[in-house]
């Protein structure tokens, strides 16, 4: 194959013609990550786990959910967690404190995570107390419900977060997000009563804009709704890794 | 402001094919940015203006993007409509679960150099 150009001719009779202006390109910008984000994918497979990328406006509650995650299975199932932030460990303290291996990957002042910065991270979760075998592996993307959306990082499953003080319209004003998540998971349900959230406004929204996305809401706090969350965390698990996930939507 | 990074992405490509067909200067830059790619155009354009000032490459080079129109494939009679905008609903059948096509793309087309 020739490298510059991608063709399959194995002869040297065609030319890059180095006096023409216009060169022909037709690749995506994205075309570094996404062959990163593969590579991550089969790192990830090799490790034994699904890989899971949370993706939610800073504070909609990924690292309370995590927490509350963690209590609920870790016996039962191997979780590993990497977390992104602009700065600090904190988030990363939180869930070292739960007793699973994670590392904390600073982006100093990126608004996502890309698949190269992931990459990085499994080197280093692999390095960590049990962090090389793993059934379930989170990704805490940067908070922002915005940037991250555009970036594929190998991940099996997407799943987009909004909290009930955020209002039920995110998913018509932040589409990206919900277009190429497969789950979409309300969270802080213990605050409808003081909040103005139709559940059912904010999920008829989600499915306009994504009819294959699996809608769940629940509370950290309180546990309601928490049954349909581990039960699908259980599920991705049990089964056999390589074929039964969809292709995300929407990667390019 | 992901566009920076997608611009960072540009730039990079742009050296690398210059240096490929041993070019000096970069005129203009065709790129297809779909509207369901996450990127702002507006933003794009923002980001490469000033990270394009950096080098001699790219400075002054003019972008030319264009913006496709994405099919959205009814679930229930099959039918696809091209619009700008998410239709309400299928007009054939009234469905309202319509899945997008297409549209989410970030390309580099096309370089001019010499
Ligand atoms: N009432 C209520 N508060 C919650 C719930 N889950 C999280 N919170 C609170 O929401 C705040 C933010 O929670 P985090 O879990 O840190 O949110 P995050 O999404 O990880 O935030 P960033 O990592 O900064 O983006 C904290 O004060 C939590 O206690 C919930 O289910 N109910
Ligand atoms: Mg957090
Ligand atoms: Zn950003
Ligand atoms: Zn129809």
């Amino acid at each position: 194959m020739c490298d510059s150009c991608g063709c399959d001719l194995a002869s040297n009779n065609h030319s890059h013609d180095t006096d023409s202006r216009i060169i022909e390109v037709h690749q995506s910008l994205l075309a570094a990550n996404d062959a990163m984000a593969a590579r991550n994918k089969a790192h990830f497979e090799a490790m034994g786990a699904v890989a899971i990328n949370m993706i939610s406006s800073p504070g909609s509650g990924k690292t309370t959910l995590l927490e509350k995650t963690i209590e609920r299975l870790k016996k039962k199932i191997r979780i590993g967690v990497i977390e992104g932030d602009i700065e600090t460990d904190r988030d990363a303290q939180r869930i070292r404190a739960k007793g699973v291996p994670v590392i904390q990957l600073t982006t100093g002042g990126a608004c996502h995570l890309d698949a190269a910065q992931v990459h990085k991270g499994i080197h280093l979760l692999e390095k960590e107390p049990g962090g090389a075998r793993l059934d379930l592996l989170f990704i805490e993307n940067v908070g922002n419900l915005v940037c991250p959306a555009t970036f594929d990082l190998g991940e099996h499953q997407r799943v987009v977060l909004v909290s009930v003080p955020e209002g039920p319209d995110k998913p018509a004003k932040y589409p990206k997000a919900f277009i190429s998540s497969q789950i979409f998971l309300i969270t802080k349900t213990d605050l409808l009563p003081y909040f103005d959230f139709p559940v059912t406004e904010a999920r008829r929204e989600a499915l306009h804009l994504n009819p294959r996305l699996q809608v769940m809401a629940l509370s950290a706090t309180s546990g309601e709704g928490f049954e349909a969350w581990i039960s699908y965390l259980e599920g991705l698990t049990g089964k056999t890794r390589k074929d039964n996930f969809p292709p995300l939507l929407s990667q390019s | 402001m992901h566009e920076m990074s997608l611009v960072q992405a540009l730039l990079t490509q742009l050296t690398s094919l210059a240096a490929e067909h041993d070019k000096k200067k970069v005129i203009t830059v065709t790129l297809t940015i779909g509207p369901l790619s996450g990127v702002v155009i507006d933003s794009f354009q923002f980001g490469f203006d000033i990270l394009s000032a950096e080098s001699n490459l790219t400075k002054g080079a003019r972008l030319i993007i264009t913006s496709p129109t994405v099919s959205y494939h009814c679930v229930r009679c099959g039918s696809i409509q091209t619009a700008a905008m998410r239709p309400d609903h299928c007009p054939e059948c009234s469905e309202t679960l319509l899945i997008a096509e297409g549209g989410d793309a970030i390309i580099l087309n096309q370089v001019e150099m010499e």
